[in-house]
């Protein structure tokens, strides 16, 4: 690289030029409030006493093993629910992918998910899956059951990634979609002409050519499941919390503001590397397999 | 020199003064207060529950005194949240910030809040430490309540309602999976069943050396026979729903959810001879309220002996002022003794995190 | 055609799908928001025993409702917008220029979304307060647009790398100016990324709490604020139930006015011959 040169001056002016806006503000401000939390992880910002530095916080925290379960557990979560919400949507996205009679108002109806609050979410299935519920009681009539069964706080977490999987997979579906309609067809049907079966049309076609959609669902989803805290507090199993629920636990139970802005860096540090893994083994998936 | 001298003492000076105008209120007689309050003419009450209702109840001070008052929608969460996001606020858009009694613990009241509150006409009446939380002189109760167990009187009789905590646990092994407590950091509710539990099977001396064991081995050994809710609503809405018929519960939370037909009005409440802790929330003026004349005649109102009656009566607290006559309706004068007083704030506080640590995570 | 009937089956399945998926919970939602407060919804009834419209009415009289939904609505078109144009020159950069350490700079792009809530509402606002943004309505455009950026970001990449170059060289060749250029080989393609990006920021500048409301409160409410009053930790079915249909419904109807649009341009994206 010739690193003097005029035109490459230029070039990185551009990239600077284009990166200011959006890059330049998110560093500036969130960079700000991102080292105002690692300030008070090491004892500065404290609301209930004197701040001075201390690494005492971090001790405590990384021993506990509290903190470790539900780090296990939240990326469990976050892996599943994006895992299920990014397949859920190719499919739908396959298939939504010519217009058929319908398919505009079956997207939205797919969609319709993504516009209800995550609270009123959660509320709504509470509904669904109560003792004396909808399910239930049509178990109940059915004699599938001769007891109500308790679906609210299973010890796995099923009822959380249900609602993760209601609420992202409309997410993963819009980013999904433009991308996969801009296939052309005259590949497809190349590839059905050698004998393709549709799943390895699917995965030697589609995968490769959406892969940076993927990625992008992939990691909006696992990032945003990371950092639940309705979801889990109201269906979620009692025995282990999630990282956002832990991180509220020290700060409100155990009135720790600077042992609860440790977890918070342990939480965003967590759901960016989770995040990227999982982008950097989906692009290793598709694009090692084909060489 | 001199020039400078003065510079420095003039900046000095105007650096002092508002601090000045800030201990100068606290010194004001009441008369005076009452009138710069009417000039002020306004007051915002963070109020972090039944804002509608609050919001008819205080139209009697807005009558009295001419000063409109604002309760904004928000959480408790949320309240609290905003009062520490706005402390480096030169003036804040809090007045009167309510707090659970056992938030007082989460911050220093002396460094976020207005006070010493003696300033107020009925200070010597009222309650400045409550709920195991203590405000030191800057916070003062404003709501008591009580908790005990809410329960479905076509599913349980009186007669067969535990009363000694021996009796709750045949009866929990009787019926499993229909008593009900909330997990502690949903609501006091939970948080009261857990000490008294503890405080049932755990020797004086051991409670004061935070040993709880014995405490932890009964939550253990009756996993698979008590209900763990989300929150003290939480509770009472799976009450309802037929999922449980005995729930730990406050008194003033069902009664006010019966009223607005929320939760049926069948359901019942008592206070257990075992004993049930009492509780409140308590309200602070923050030190950089832009009305806070008008937040301190409010406080004394909302405070006072008359008021305090009119919200035992008309929802249901039970009241924080020495002067106020009678007891609040719901249960017999005779149950009402059951009423005990919460341990001290570290016992509290020690208990509910070796709950979580032993019993709700530490399986 | 065999493809014809294989969709009227999966309509079919998708339609009973979707009954459990929407209308069951909605359907519920209604009930339990028509329960008349004058006699609770308890078990063992199986349905409500009185029905009244009286909780909407008394929703709509005793809370700012309409006062909320109107702010929430001027902020979250503004936000979208602004967040748009802001993050399209650094996808544009991400997707098509290169650089040393695009995949850091990509990576700390993502920053704002791993932020918990309670270091937004606590730092960012007090953050706001000390660069002197008091006033509310501006502080909390920039706290939203700042904490959506990634995904109009991200969202955008995916298109600007889907633009076909030798569509762009095509159009040089041919002398069209800038605009034409553009119009032709940039924005057919760029379409339903601009949408999907407008629509994600919506809904979630609608739905964001900690700033709107430690910034916002007491004057400017917004709809979240109303929502966890009523469905927060204490949250009671009835009157939920009520916020939430009144909140979700505008939502739906303009997801579908959304879809319209994505449906009558997206379908061109098809692009140029391969």
């Amino acid at each position: 690289m010739r690193a003097y040169s005029p035109s490459n001056w230029k070039h990185t002016g551009v990239v600077l030029l284009c990166l200011l806006p959006g890059l330049g503000l998110i560093i500036l401000l969130i960079g700000t409030v991102i080292s105002m939390a690692v300030a008070q992880s090491v004892g500065y910002f404290n609301f209930s006493g004197p701040s001075e530095f201390s690494l005492i916080y971090w001790q405590k925290q990384l021993a506990s093993p509290f903190l470790h379960r539900s780090v296990l557990y939240s990326a469990k979560i976050s892996l599943l629910s994006s895992l299920i919400s990014v397949g859920l949507a190719y499919m739908f996205a396959m298939w939504l992918r010519r217009p058929f009679p319908g398919s505009t108002m079956l997207g939205g109806l797919l969609k319709a998910p993504m516009m209800v609050p995550g609270l009123v979410a959660a509320f709504l299935l509470l509904n669904v899956i109560a003792f004396h519920g909808f399910v239930n009681e049509f178990l109940l009539w059915t004699n599938i059951i001769s007891k109500p069964l308790r679906m609210q706080n299973d010890s796995f977490g099923t009822a959380v990634i249900f609602l993760q999987v209601w609420k992202q997979m409309p997410f993963a579906l819009l980013v999904l979609i433009g991308p996969v309609q801009s296939i052309h067809n005259e590949i497809f049907d190349a590839a059905r002409d050698l004998g393709a079966s549709a799943w390895t049309r699917f995965r030697k076609i589609v995968l490769p050519l959406t892969l940076t959609a993927m990625q992008a669902a992939l990691i909006l989803v696992f990032i945003r499941a990371a950092g639940d805290f309705s979801f889990q507090v109201i269906v979620g199993p009692r025995e282990v919390s999630s990282m956002a629920q832990y991180m509220y636990t020290v700060q409100r139970l155990y009135g720790e503001w600077n042992e609860a802005a440790v977890v918070a860096v342990v939480l965003m540090t967590m759901s960016l590397t989770g995040a990227l893994l999982l982008a950097a083994v989906s692009q290793f998936l598709v694009t090692g397999r084909r060489r | 020199m001199l020039k400078r001298t003065l510079i420095a003492a003039a900046t000095a000076l105007s650096f002092a003064q508002p601090a000045l105008a800030a201990d100068d209120i606290m010194t004001k007689p009441w008369d005076d207060i009452v009138a710069q309050a009417k000039e002020e003419g306004q007051v915002v009450w963070y109020n972090w529950f039944l804002q509608p209702r609050f919001r008819e109840f205080v139209k009697g001070f807005e009558e009295e005194y001419g000063i409109e008052v604002t309760i904004p929608d928000g959480t408790n969460e949320g309240n609290f949240n905003k009062f520490l996001a706005e402390r480096d606020r030169p003036e804040g858009d809090i007045d009167v910030m309510s707090v659970p009694g056992d938030a007082l613990s989460k911050f220093d009241p002396k460094t976020y809040f207005l006070g010493p509150l003696d300033t107020l006409p009925d200070f010597d009446k009222l309650r400045t430490e409550i709920n195991s939380g203590d405000g030191k002189g800057y916070a003062v109760a404003y709501w008591g309540n009580q908790t005990g167990l809410a329960y479905d009187p076509t599913q349980v009789e009186f007669a067969d309602l535990p009363q000694t905590f021996d009796d709750l646990t045949a009866w929990m092994t009787a019926h499993p999976m229909e008593f009900a407590f909330n997990d502690p950091q949903g609501g006091g509710a939970g948080k009261a069943f857990v000490q008294m539990a503890v405080r049932s099977k755990v020797s004086d001396a051991d409670l004061k050396a935070e040993k709880f064991d014995a405490g932890w081995d009964w939550f253990k050994s009756q996993k698979d026979n008590y209900g763990y809710t989300a929150s003290n609503a939480d509770s009472l809405t799976r009450l309802n729903g037929g999922e449980f018929h005995l729930v730990v519960a406050w008194e003033d939370h069902l009664a006010g959810l019966q009223k607005k037909g929320e939760i049926d009005k069948r359901m019942k409440f008592y206070i257990p001879k075992f004993g049930m802790p009492g509780g409140g929330n308590a309200v602070g003026i923050p030190a950089n309220a832009k009305h806070k004349h008008a937040a301190l005649v409010f406080v004394n109102w909302l405070t006072s002996a008359k008021v305090q009656e009119m919200l035992a009566t008309q929802l249901g607290a039970s009241p924080v002022n020495s002067a106020a006559k009678g007891v609040p309706g719901g249960v017999p004068a005779e149950q009402r003794a059951y009423s005990v007083d919460w341990l001290a704030a570290d016992t509290t506080d020690a208990i509910s995190r070796q709950f979580l640590e032993k019993v709700v995570l530490g399986q | 055609m065999r493809r014809s009937k294989l969709n009227i089956l999966l309509v079919a399945i998708l339609v009973i799908v979707l009954v459990l998926w929407l209308a069951v919970p909605f359907g519920m939602a209604l009930l339990w928001s028509l329960v008349d407060p004058s006699k609770a919804w308890s078990y063992p009834d199986l349905l409500p025993q009185k029905l009244s419209f009286v909780r909407w009415t008394e929703m709509w009289e005793t809370t700012n409702l309409a006062l909320a939904m109107g702010h929430s609505y001027t902020l979250a078109p503004i936000v979208a917008v602004c967040t748009l144009i802001l993050a399209a020159p650094t996808a544009y950069a991400f997707a098509r220029l290169d650089f040393h350490g695009k995949t850091a700079a990509q990576m700390l792009s993502l920053l704002p979304l791993v932020v918990p809530e309670f270091v937004t509402a606590l730092f960012f606002t007090s953050l706001l307060y000390k660069l002197g943004i008091y006033a509310k309505f501006p502080a909390i455009v920039l706290g939203h647009i700042v904490l959506f950026l990634p995904y109009a970001i991200r969202i955008l990449t995916v298109s600007f790398a889907q633009v076909r170059q030798d569509l762009i060289d095509a159009a040089r060749d041919l002398g069209a100016s800038p605009w034409a250029r553009f119009s032709s080989a940039f924005l057919p393609v760029l379409k339903p990324g601009i949408l999907a990006a407008l629509i994600i920021v919506f809904i979630q500048s609608i739905e964001e709490f900690a700033i709107s409301f430690v910034v916002g409160s007491p004057d400017f409410t917004t709809i979240p604020t109303i929502l966890y009053s009523y469905l927060g930790d204490n949250f009671i079915r009835p009157n939920a139930a009520v916020v939430s249909l009144i909140l979700v419904v505008p939502n739906i109807i303009l997801l579908l006015i959304f879809e319209r649009l994505l449906k009558s341009n997206g379908a061109v994206t098809v692009g140029g011959k391969g």
